[in-house]
């Protein structure tokens, strides 16, 4: 019965997901990866509102970025969690809101979160993606794990969809995740340590206030500091000043 | 090693589950089950084969990443990747955080009272408990003087629950500060577990955390468990974070412990963090309801109790009037008066001597049980000390 309810639910959502999208046409920039989804979104947001403004970009409420989460971030919902009841609220807010609903942003920043073989289909029905960015591609085990190589292949179904005025960010730091060049007809661009890659982080240093690198992007150069721990949040950091630089 | 007994703790609520019909006031546990949404959580994760396997040492990265982003919400500020480590409850934690940093014969320094089993945890890890007296007319507050004079070459750390167990009160800010302070002086780690600080009441605002203060980051080990803030102690699921460096020498011990943190717990865990807020601000109404209750009912066994009004946890540490414990259990202390209580009354409870020196002539009560539960206690203890005294 709870099964037969979700796929009602998911199905009555992704429609109105897709009459609202057909209806306001967003430039989308999807945030894929194992982790860092939402401090790379949210770098994103802080950096392209600075550009365009509060309204017009808005990202996920929550890291909602599965099949039932993704529309719900689009439409801009809170989850009915285990309550019937709630969902059936959702329901209407929803349909109104992808009917007659006139102010949306021009933008969304928008985590897609994959798992398993099969995961990313249901969201690229519901969403294209104009640009796309890929954190890392990592596992939670110990033991020899195939399910990356599943990721690996889920990553690759978005990234060949993109058009070919789109643009694909890259770490390059990441060994998969650097692979999947070979599979867009977008624009590459990468990040990352490492000296190959187009935007780089240099000279971290760690201290009682957080960190600070050099950031070397289009042979121009400048020294960041962030209060944040972690080489994670640089990654985000720069994935997000260079969607801001070509966006 | 010196010996280590079964926690005192445990130790009524054996001798309590031996006697038919006793009110249990004793263990720390919630009345609550855990809410729907982490059970969900974790039925969907077993369903979908994700947590038969061992998980990586310091806990799934998903697991981590979550712990990482709720703290930057309370100002505390964490690498996942190198400085959070998903523990088997937060006695774990503070066993392979000791074993990690301290030599034989080290000592801790622990506040007196404080929570029983931190004394056993630091002779796990072949050192030495150092009780500094909190003073209970300041409201259970840290002498820091006095606390300085027991520092000795031997001292490594200072380990503490803040707010602290079993008095409910709150260490404040200015006296987090003095202990950074000498923490910073004299080279001591700070270990702080936090377990209850989602259960603040009466407006005293959000707990204040020396894990906010990045200039001790180094020697700051910061400790949470969610066994009480969501109804979890049966999943044993903690996390610990500290800086990289100290991060690594500790994940060594706890990987010789435990291998990894329950899978199973860990997307629990991760769900709590991400969808149960609401049940946490519920539990804590119905904590702040319950301890309102229970320190009405001691208002009125005021010839008996004297206490001070907690403003934290689910605990509450009367004193035993002088003419009363030496009527009820003479020479025999808390210990023989908790006994009496419960063979007689009915009613366990945790004698305060297992707290440390300064909680003789105490008791612990706990008030995360029912209303009903409490009610009846109190009832009993009436009708008892009614009885003796009348």
């Amino acid at each position: 019965m709870k099964s037969i309810f979700k796929k009602i639910v998911q199905f009555h959502l992704k429609l109105l997901t897709k009459i609202t999208l057909w209806r306001h046409r967003p430039f989308i920039i999807a945030v894929a990866g194992s982790t860092n989804k939402t401090t790379t979104k949210d770098y994103i947001l802080k950096f392209l509102r600075e550009k365009y403004g509060e309204k017009e970009v808005r990202g996920n409420p929550k890291s909602y970025n599965t099949e039932i989460g993704l529309p719900l971030a689009i439409l801009y919902l809170d989850s009915g969690e285990s309550s019937a009841l709630r969902w059936l609220k959702i329901l209407v807010q929803a349909k109104m809101r992808a009917l007659f609903g006139r102010k949306f942003p021009k933008k969304l920043v928008l985590e897609l979160g994959v798992e398993e073989k099969g995961d990313m289909k249901p969201l690229l029905e519901m969403v294209r993606p104009n640009a796309v960015i890929v954190t890392n591609i990592e596992g939670s085990y110990t033991y020899a794990n195939s399910s990356l190589d599943n990721v690996f292949g889920e990553l690759k179904l978005l990234v060949q969809q993109l058009p070919k005025d789109g643009y694909l960010f890259l770490n390059c730091d990441d060994g998969r995740v650097k692979e999947l060049k070979n599979f867009t007809k977008a624009k590459v661009t990468t990040f990352g340590f490492s000296e190959e890659a187009e935007a780089r982080a240099e000279n971290l240093r760690t201290d009682a206030q957080g960190q600070t690198f050099d950031f070397i992007f289009q042979e121009k150069q400048e020294s960041v500091r962030i209060k944040k721990y972690g080489r994670t949040n640089i990654y985000a950091w720069m994935a997000a000043k260079v969607v801001k630089s070509f966006l | 090693m010196s010996s280590i007994n079964l926690s005192p703790i445990k130790e009524m609520e054996l001798r309590a589950s031996r006697i038919p019909g006793v009110v249990s006031l004793a263990q720390g546990v919630p009345s609550f089950d855990t809410p729907d949404a982490i059970k969900n959580a974790a039925i969907e994760a077993i369903e979908k084969g994700k947590v038969a396997k061992y998980s990586l040492a310091p806990g799934t990265l998903e697991f981590r990443e979550t712990i990482a982003q709720h703290l930057e919400r309370e100002n505390k500020f964490f690498d996942f990747e190198t400085e959070i480590i998903a523990t088997a409850g937060s006695i774990e934690a503070i066993t392979a955080t000791l074993l990690a940093i301290l030599g034989p014969g080290d000592e801790v320094l622990i506040p007196d009272p404080t929570y029983t089993s931190y004394q056993a945890a630091i002779k796990v890890a072949r050192g030495v408990p150092v009780f500094v007296p909190l003073s209970e007319e300041k409201h259970w507050a840290l002498d820091i003087q006095e606390f300085e004079k027991l520092i000795t070459p031997r001292t490594k750390a200072f380990l503490f629950c803040n707010p602290n167990n079993p008095t409910g009160t709150m260490f404040k800010r200015n006296q987090l500060h003095a202990l950074a302070q000498l923490a910073i002086k004299h080279n001591l780690y700070i270990l702080s577990d936090e377990v209850y600080k989602d259960f603040i009441f009466n407006g005293e605002g959000k707990l204040y955390s020396l894990a906010e203060l990045r200039g001790i980051r180094d020697r700051l080990v910061y400790i949470f468990s969610f066994s009480k803030a969501y109804a979890m102690t049966g999943w044993r699921i903690a996390y610990l974070a500290t800086h990289q460096d100290l991060a690594k020498k500790i994940l060594a011990v706890h990987d010789a412990l435990v291998t990894c943190a329950p899978v199973v717990s860990q997307f629990a865990a991760q769900a709590a963090l991400e969808m149960a807020d609401e049940d946490v601000e519920t539990f804590k109404n119905y904590f702040q309801k319950r301890r309102d209750l229970t320190c009405k009912r001691l208002d009125k066994m005021n010839h008996v109790f004297e206490y001070q009004k907690p403003d934290s946890a689910y605990f509450v540490f009367p004193r035993i009037k002088r003419e009363i414990i030496q009527k009820i259990a003479p020479g025999g202390g808390s210990w023989q008066f908790a006994i009496e209580l419960l063979e007689k009354a009915k009613v366990a409870t945790v004698p305060g001597s297992a707290f440390g020196p300064r909680g003789e002539n105490h008791i612990r009560m706990c008030f995360g049980r029912s209303e009903k539960d409490i009610n009846l206690a109190f009832d009993r203890l009436e009708k008892f000390f009614g009885k003796n005294f009348s």
